[in-house]
């Protein structure tokens, strides 16, 4: 077991694996490689290293991938997960709260505000009778299969940084991602793609350092696949537009001529540019995966319906969900769906008119339900852990008595499925209007220390040295939260 | 002894390793022993020994395991005051009150058990634990007395170099004396064109010019003529540059704030003051001291004072994220970020690590933290506001310009105040009674079409209303209604937001207006007694951006106000609409008597924009400003802005001389950053000169004498050579801070000069990481001259020098499109929007100082090189150039041009393989750029061997 907290024992073995695929790569050559891919119209690469789970962990893993449907901008928890009957009774009734944002810039508490009741009605769903409102009727079919945390807090009240801190675990300082940090104590499963993948990620709000590698080294960063505001699912540089596969495949040879001639001309020896020349090999693989993983005419007109691709409404997303199942299956380690937008204010952030949560829900509800289906039904739930969520929730009354709700970073719900957690479950409580936790909260330190425990982490010993300090993702908070874990 | 059994063996299965718990008193007898022992001890155990006992964390330095752990508290000091429940902080974070100090974390206790607590407390806090031994803190890392048991916290000690007839100078004799140590051979010197292409890259980030390369080759004597070509590069702006650039690395330079992408557009003035700072071989003390300080200094020229100022930007570069609504918060997080970059770039301090707790390892105490946090405490680095702003301020200017710019701020002041009056004088009597919104530019949405929350009145009594009547409070309900006016999609863009109301003296003289846009939300308070300001009809409420999808509208709320609040109706004018509107309702406006007013009106308004468009003209600057002192700081406990600790006087670490000397002469009229600044390049500072050179031998040696740069304390590396760091350190000042004379001292050493390390060679074995420079470590293009060598080979680079790169008119860096064929020093460096190949070769983190590069081999740089539209473009650009300049074929034959091309390259000529390659690719301009293109690819155009 190698020690994933040292950065240099780190460097060494990627090195020893470096110079095992280099031996590979020499044994076949490049040009047979290159043939190979083109003649056969390579498949998805089967992990390669299967080994290189388990090889780091701290304690046996329960699942093996995540993957995090961002719902950003903060979904209502009272219009959609976490039913507060009394909030129903005592709508337009006045009445003092520790609202956020009122505290954060004055320091002022117990300011009235004007309970604002769901439009939406609730109904009880599956064996486990879980409340759930009629925005997601399709999600509400798989409760037996959710394990619901309705106590979350957080810290951040804006958006910038409340989502940095959802994925960096800090509001300010430059962290590394969480997906960056399961990469980079976990490994990529396919040595063709990248381990940390976000699908159409938004750009404001903190933009690329959410997917950031920060310290850690270059490789672990996310890949992005497309971008928010965008329906094309591309990554950058995969291919050359244009150019014809035969044409492609002579520069790259081109490339490897020019540089074995170089590598024999020199005196010296130097295994980077050994390197090097594999890296070319990688990228062409990739470039020869790529295209496949984006292609979904393999999928049956079923399943596409399923995602709902067949429909405007729900085809973005739908085709975002689908594209993780296909990389959940390719190997990838963090697998981000991104709902949201450019924007300041972004998707679900209705400050003003909260009946426009009625149109994303639609835009989300059918595809999250077709991945976890189809997730289950290909037996990778089990260890795949599905995480639902923003960066907070939304106050149950109305924003300066408006017709929204403002941000709430002190109680909001997020529901996770398979990877070990128990299904069919509640853990939390908010109080009687849903505006902060009272019984089982979970901060989201705690939920990372908890996605890393299941994945075979300890948050408390998975750390990286930088600038003379030892950092994790959890800083120095962070606890497991036990009770949610399937026995 | 009789204890209860039940409770006995219910401590045991909890899991209570408490040490050496003691009974004093039997349960059952003594009724405040049986509150402790059926309520508190139970009620600990559950909910908080978990993270709170000495067994565990004892997160927050706090131990409820034993009395004298709560007795003496954590880092908030004691929890529990005796007798006086509401004075201890165990029941402040027990009730919830406080959402910093709420405890446990997985909810707030039943009230039932809260009262037990209340209870026990009140009766005294009756607790049999005790600890045979409190430990007085958690265990220490260098204190400051003993700071010199580190090497970087002693002084320099000059030492006499090695004698060694075979070395060219003092580097080289202590590099051979631990080679010979080492019983190491180094390698043979590198053959003379590569060392060429090496001084080139390394001076000047761009490759030789083949004509140069050639004359040194062919010189009598190559490595005097080197040396002489050495100093001519020295000379070019393109060295200035180069190392600048380094230094941006160290400084986390960037154009813009990731955080809603908002540009620093007067960035770029400290990125020249680099670039002139080093062409002109400033002293590094110099540039230190501007850095910090450099708009407090007194100079002999208006310019110097003028550059002095710009490179206090550097104290206004970091990444901060401006929304963060606790503003207090965000100053300690904007203090500790410069704080951090101080520490890293000049001393190479971790200083970051002192604020929550005394630096585990190095000699940085908590209190010399906030002694220089005191400091900028004592600056202006933000304005605040709900979307908190850097600080642009005018440029210093010579005695004409600058008494020009003052008579217009006058003339501005003086015209705001006329517009006044004549507005005044237009007054109400001119109004009519209603006016149709379609007669207004922009968007009008009218009472009638906003979103109402509670009851409001409609009437039409008072005139000036726009489109039929307007509604009202009916001063009644105060804070149950709201209106909300929404345009139902709104084109993207600036606008100025405006609200027209019928005013009287019955209205309400602070309406609560909130305007939402993509920054967040505003409240802009409205008088309604007073006639509003434009036309009699409308009142500006700013001006916002709206994005497309985002929020964008204005709530009129009745909360706290006394009087009629008024609705009627909300204007978006797009802000390039803003005049076209005004002379369309001044030309409504009934021809009557006041007719004279509204022409002087339109000459005033006319003169007061041209005033303003004067006024920005003036050139302005990236800084921080000085604020009030603040003579003392309560240090912050456990880095938590609102917890305050004990006080601390303005000072810098104690540990580093001559911290106490330059402490004592911090005055109470300023900052103290004069002070800093001469404390860290007083040449007793053991750190300064030692951290700059070795940064100096990093950026031309691939590899420190530390290879830490940016740390130098206990947790850093130690030197390979620590009298050679001494030495260069005291040439460093010696010779005035000359960054120059230091590359020159390392350029000639026969060190520099080596082949690269063989990784065949056995010397590997014993010294893997050549930390003893048998050989030179092996050097690759930075990505910044891998772009400007592809645009020298392609014939594009255009290599003007200086000035603001970035396009007019960008609002934010998102998806910013970057053309510019200038040096890529010169590309805006837009932290959402990097140019093209910067993020996939490495480039650094410019949210933070960055001492060494990341060093990468990966599979999207090969992509990149594969398919990146910008690489094809300069492959064909090369082509047409090379077969141009082929030109006519029966003069040159196609071997010489693809041997210049070469030259151009790679500073060489093609071996006879490559050479067959390229003829069979040399039959079209589209060939050959394919060719080309594989050139660029390759290892030897992107190392440095």
């Amino acid at each position: 077991m190698h020690d994933i907290s040292s950065p240099s024992e780190l460097t060494k073995s990627l090195v020893r694996l470096h110079r095992r695929t280099l031996l590979q790569g020499t044994a076949c050559g490049f040009g047979a490689l290159a043939a190979g891919a083109l003649a056969q119209g390579q498949a998805f690469a089967r992990p390669s290293h299967p080994a290189s789970i388990g090889a780091s962990l701290h304690h046996p893993a329960r699942a093996k991938r995540i993957i995090f449907l961002f719902m950003q901008g903060g979904v209502s928890q009272v219009d959609s997960f976490d039913y507060k009957p009394e909030l129903g009774k005592r709508d337009g009734q006045s009445m003092p709260f520790d609202d956020a944002r009122t505290l954060a810039k004055s320091g002022r508490r117990g300011t009235p505000q004007r309970l604002m009741k769901s439009p939406w009605r609730f109904s009880q769903y599956g064996d486990s009778g879980r409340w759930v409102s009629e925005l997601f009727p399709c999600v509400g079919k798989h409760v037996d299969d959710l394990c619901f945390l309705h106590g979350m807090h957080t810290n951040g009240v804006a958006h910038g940084p409340a989502t940095l801190f959802l994925h960096c675990g800090s509001t300010n300082f430059v962290r590394p991602s969480i997906g960056s940090w399961l990469y980079y104590a976990l490994g990529a499963e396919n040595d063709s793609l990248p381990g940390f993948v976000t699908i159409g990620p938004p750009r404001g709000n903190g933009g690329a350092r959410n997917y950031g590698n920060a310290f850690l080294p270059a490789r672990f960063q996310g890949m992005p696949i497309g971008s928010a505001g965008r329906d094309a699912l591309e990554i950058s540089c995969i291919e050359r537009a244009g150019v014809s596969q035969h044409q492609q495949a002579s520069q790259v040879q081109l490339i490897q001529r020019l540089n074995q001639q170089q590598l024999e001309q020199h005196a010296v020896h130097h295994d980077e540019w050994e390197a090097v020349i594999q890296s070319y090999e990688t990228a062409w693989r990739m470039q020869q995966i790529a295209p496949e993983l984006m292609d979904f005419s393999s999928e049956s007109a079923q399943t596409q319906a399923m995602y709902g691709l067949d429909r405007a409404e729900t085809q973005g997303y739908g085709r975002k969900c689908l594209l993780a199942r296909r990389l959940c299956e390719a190997g990838v380690r963090f697998i981000q769906v991104n709902y949201g937008d450019n924007s300041a204010n972004p998707a679900w952030d209705q400050h003003s008119n909260l009946p426009k949560h009625a149109e994303h829900a639609l835009a989300v509800d059918q595809p999250i339900s077709a991945l976890l289906t189809d997730l289950k039904a290909r037996g990778l739930l089990d260890d795949t852990i599905v995480w639902w969520g923003g960066e907070f929730g939304r106050t149950p009354y109305a924003q300066s008595n408006g017709t929204g709700r403002d941000h709430n970073p002190r109680g909001f719900t997020v529901w996770l499925a398979g990877g070990g957690f128990k299904p069919g479950y509640a853990h939390g409580e908010t109080d009687p209007f849903g505006f902060t936790g009272v019984r089982g909260k979970v901060h989201m330190h705690d939920l990372h220390a908890t996605l890393l425990h299941q994945l075979g982490l300890d948050h408390q010993r998975l750390t990286y040295s930088h600038a003379g300090r030892d950092f994790r993702l959890t800083d120095v908070y962070g606890r497991v939260i036990k009770e949610v874990l399937a026995s | 002894m009789k204890i209860s059994v039940l409770i006995l063996s219910n401590v045991l299965l909890a899991g209570l390793l408490c040490t050496h718990t003691a009974w004093s008193q039997p349960a059952g007898e003594d009724p405040q022993a049986d509150l402790f022992e059926k309520h508190i001890r139970p009620a600990l155990l559950k909910h908080c020994l978990e993270c709170h006992s000495q067994e565990t964390e004892t997160s927050g330095g706090l131990n409820l395991g034993a009395r004298e752990g709560w007795q003496r508290g954590g880092d908030l000091g004691p929890a529990i005051v005796p007798g006086r429940p509401d004075a201890s902080l165990l029941m402040q974070a027990l009730q919830y009150d406080d959402p910093d100090l709420a405890m446990p974390p997985e909810g707030k206790l039943d009230e039932m058990t809260i009262a037990y607590f209340r209870q026990w407390i009140q009766d005294g806090a009756w607790d049999p634990r005790t600890l045979e031994k409190v430990p007085d803190s958690a265990p220490q890392g260098l204190t400051v007395e003993h700071a010199s048991q580190h090497w970087a916290y002693r002084q320099p000690q000059p030492a006499p170099p090695p004698t060694d007839p075979n070395a060219s100078g003092p580097v080289d004799a202590w590099i051979n004396e631990a080679l010979r140590q080492a019983n190491l051979q180094p390698m043979p010197p590198a053959p003379i064109g590569q060392l060429v292409r090496r001084v080139a890259f390394d001076l000047t980030g761009l490759p030789p010019d083949p004509q140069q390369l050639q004359r040194i080759v062919q010189a009598a004597d190559p490595k005097r003529a080197l040396r002489q070509w050495v100093d001519e590069l020295l000379a070019t702006p393109a060295y200035g540059e180069t190392f600048a650039r380094h230094w941006m690395d160290v400084a986390r330079y960037a154009e813009s704030i990731t955080l809603r992408g908002f540009v620093l557009g007067e960035a770029w003035r400290y990125r020249d003051y680099l670039i002139r700072a080093y062409a002109s071989d400033l002293g590094f003390d110099q540039m230190v001291r501007q850095q910090i300080a450099g708009d407090l200094l007194e100079y002999d020229s208006i310019e110097d004072q003028q550059w002095g100022a710009i490179a206090t930007g550097f104290l206004a570069l970091g990444n901060t994220n401006l929304e963060t609504q606790d503003k207090v918060e965000l100053d300690f997080d904007h203090i500790d970020e410069q704080l951090e970059v101080i520490g890293n770039a000049f001393l190479g301090q971790t200083i970051g690590c002192a604020r929550c707790h005394d630096h585990k390892f190095d000699p940085i105490p908590t209190a010399d933290y906030y002694a220089l946090a005191a400091i900028f405490r004592s600056t202006v680095p933000l304005t605040h506001a709900n979307l908190s702003r850097w600080i642009e301020k005018p440029l210093p200017l010579a005695g004409e310009q600058a008494a020009h710019y003052q008579h217009l701020t006058q003339r501005q002041q003086q015209l705001a105040e006329d517009i006044k009056a004549v507005e005044a004088e237009l007054g109400a009597k001119n109004l009519r009674r209603q006016y149709p919104s379609d007669q207004f530019a922009g968007i009008v949405i009218d009472d009638q079409q906003a979103k109402l929350v509670g009851q409001w009145s409609t009437s039409d009594h008072t005139a000036g209303y726009v489109d039929a009547g307007y509604r009202h409070d009916a001063n009644q309900g105060k804070g149950e209604k709201t209106a909300t006016f929404e345009p139902a999609g709104i084109p993207p863009g600036q606008y100025e937001v405006r609200m027209s109301y019928t005013s009287a003296t019955n209205r309400a003289d602070r309406v609560h207006v909130e305007v939402f846009s993509a920054d967040e939300s505003k409240v802009v308070f409205v008088n309604q007694r007073k006639q509003p300001a434009i036309d009699g009809i409308w009142i500006s409420l700013g001006t916002y951006r709206f994005e497309e999808n985002g929020q964008a509208h204005v709530m009129v709320s009745n909360e706290a106000s006394s009087g009629h609040v008024i609705i009627d109706a909300v204007q978006f004018l797009p802000l390039e609409q803003q005049t076209s509107q005004r002379e369309r309702s001044e030309a409504s406006v009934e021809e009557t008597r006041a007719e004279q007013f509204a022409v002087r009106l339109k000459q005033l308004r006319a003169e007061q924009n041209d005033v303003k468009k004067q006024l920005e003209q003036r050139p302005h600057f990236l800084t921080i400003a000085e604020g009030t002192p603040v003579e003392q700081l309560e240090i912050r406990l456990r880095g938590l802005p609102h917890q305050l600790g004990k006080p601390v006087s303005r000072g810098f670490l104690t540990a580093i001389e001559p911290s106490q000397y330059w402490a004592q002469q911090i005055d109470n009229q300023q900052s103290g950053r004069r002070q800093l600044a001469e404390w860290l390049v007083d040449p007793r500072n053991p750190l300064i000169a030692r951290v700059y050179v070795n940064r100096v031998w990093t950026w031309l040696m691939g590899a420190g004498l530390v290879t830490t740069p940016n740390n130098f304390g206990t947790t850093g590396a130690e030197p390979s050579h620590p009298e050679l760091l001494d030495y260069l350190a005291a040439e460093l000042i010696r010779s005035q801070w000359s960054t120059k004379h230091v590359v020159r001292l390392i350029t000639s050493s026969d060190a520099y000069a080596r082949q690269t390390v063989n990784d065949r060679d056995p010397a590997v074995q014993v010294d893997p990481d050549n930390r003893w420079y048998w050989g030179s470590h092996l050097k690759r293009l930075p990505v910044e001259a891998i772009r400007d060598a592809v645009l020298v080979v392609s014939g594009e680079l255009d290599t003007a020098c200086f000035g603001p790169t970035i396009q007019s008119r960008v609002n934010n860096d998102y998806d910013y499109q970057h053309w510019l064929p200038r040096r890529s020093i010169y590309q805006p460096l837009f932290r959402n929007s990097l140019p093209p190949l910067y993020d996939v070769f490495d480039f650094p983190n410019s949210s933070v100082s960055v001492g060494i590069r990341a060093r990468t081999t990966v599979a999207s740089q090969s992509l990149a090189m594969l398919n990146h539209p910008w690489l094809h473009q300069q492959a064909a650009a090369a082509a047409e150039r090379f077969w141009q300049r082929a030109g006519d074929r029966s003069s040159i034959s196609q071997q010489e041009w693809i041997e210049v091309f070469f030259m151009h390259a790679l500073g060489r000529l093609p071996s006879t393989q490559e050479l067959e390659i390229a003829l069979s690719y040399a039959e079209s301009p589209e060939q050959f750029a394919s060719f080309i293109h594989a050139v660029f690819a390759s290892i030897d155009f992107r190392y440095l061997p």
